[in-house]
């Protein structure tokens, strides 16, 4: 979902920068719409990939499936709508730093005080794979606490161009007969 | 404990892995338009390499070496790296659904990201200890995080400038990114390893 990035108001430097992607409804339930984000491939191409040679790993419908997510229906959208939704910048960073950098930090000072101590291979591994478990652990804190505050959820924007497509052949080809 | 610390620096700096190894290259320059992205790219990257060398040291350990099935290293490394990849995607989807969805596109990039399979090929080679090939993977995924964001950086500002039409977009890029391995070689000498 994370592929272009503008601001919400160029001008108003205090505003921060939203990263944008392209979502698609596929179910209303009462005031909530289910939308799956338009990432089809690994290259992070979009709508146009019957254009695009890059076919593999991520292109499944159940990968797609599996990244839906609900927002309010303030805006009266149907299913089949492409619609742009946002999540603030800083958050993607904070997102990354808890889920990644939580577990690593606790796996790397588990391992160095295991080989600090014993100094033998199988030992250090141990440890390693246990504070690695501990930082999951930490990270899931971390993320409920984003959570709550509503940090994590992305936020519809606007309602998508049916010309906004990822791949510009696509867009430039010229017409048949010139 | 300053060969550790020798061996990180040369593996984040000296022996970049974009910049000195040329590893990595299809994320450096796909994911770098903006800082924010290129920080998310380099920890998921951080993360996975340095899990998936952990678990690549314990299988060359405890499977190839022992049985002399050392032909198979690139094909079971492969395996690990896919293995890894998925097991974070998995962990990340029970941590947290909306960090998955935040996040979850940057993993299937990973897998086929040739930093990671280089850098535990790298490991095998140097005959290091456990935590010596994990420190060696987790510092290379620092510099290549670093290199992410730096470039990132960099690409922020082009995007502002006046370039002419024929070196714009990937061609100033290229332009960029080797001024930037340029200066990346002044860190070579400062450490022999």
């Amino acid at each position: 979902m994370t592929v272009t990035v503008t601001e919400e108001n160029p001008l108003d430097f205090g505003t921060p920068a939203m990263v944008e992607g392209i979502a698609q409804v596929v179910a209303v339930e009462g005031t909530l719409v289910w939308l799956e984000p338009e990432q089809t491939t690994s290259c992070g191409s979009c709508a146009s990939s019957s254009a695009c040679g890059a076919k593999g790993i991520g292109t499944t419908a159940s990968r797609l499936e599996a990244r839906r997510f609900s927002l309010e229906n303030q805006a009266g959208l149907v299913v089949g709508e492409r619609v742009v939704v946002g999540i603030r910048e800083n958050a993607l960073v904070k997102a990354s730093l808890t889920a990644y950098a939580i577990p690593l930090a606790t796996a790397l000072i588990a391992g160095a005080m295991a080989q600090w101590a014993e100094g033998r291979d199988g030992i250090t591994m141990a440890a390693m794979v246990g504070g690695l478990l501990l930082g999951l652990g930490l990270a899931r804190l971390g993320a409920s606490r984003l959570s709550a505050r509503g940090e994590l959820a992305p936020r519809f924007l606007r309602r998508a161009d049916a010309a906004i497509v990822c791949h510009p052949v696509a867009l430039n080809k010229p017409k048949a007969g010139k | 404990m300053k060969e550790y610390i020798l061996l990180m620096v040369s593996a984040a700096l000296v022996n970049n892995v974009i910049l000195a190894r040329f590893l990595g290259l299809c994320s450096f320059m796909g994911v770098t338009t903006r800082i924010d992205t290129a920080v998310g790219m380099g920890l998921a990257t951080t993360f996975v390499i340095t899990v998936s060398s952990m678990a690549d040291w314990a299988v060359e350990a405890y499977l190839l070496q022992p049985f002399g099935l050392g032909y198979l290293r690139t094909v079971t490394f492969i395996l690990v790296i896919a293995a890894a990849v998925q097991f974070t995607e998995m962990t990340v989807k029970k941590v947290s659904p909306p960090l998955f969805q935040m996040l979850g596109i940057y993993l299937p990039l990973i897998t086929t990201n040739c930093a990671v399979l280089g850098v535990a090929l790298l490991l095998v080679e140097g005959r290091m200890s456990f935590i010596g090939a994990t420190l060696f993977a987790f510092a290379s995924s620092i510099g290549y995080s670093l290199v992410m964001v730096i470039f990132a950086g960099l690409r922020e500002r082009l995007a502002l400038a006046e370039v002419p039409r024929l070196f714009a977009g990937p061609p100033i890029g290229f332009i960029v990114a080797g001024l930037l391995a340029l200066a990346f070689m002044g860190f070579s000498g400062m450490s022999t390893n």
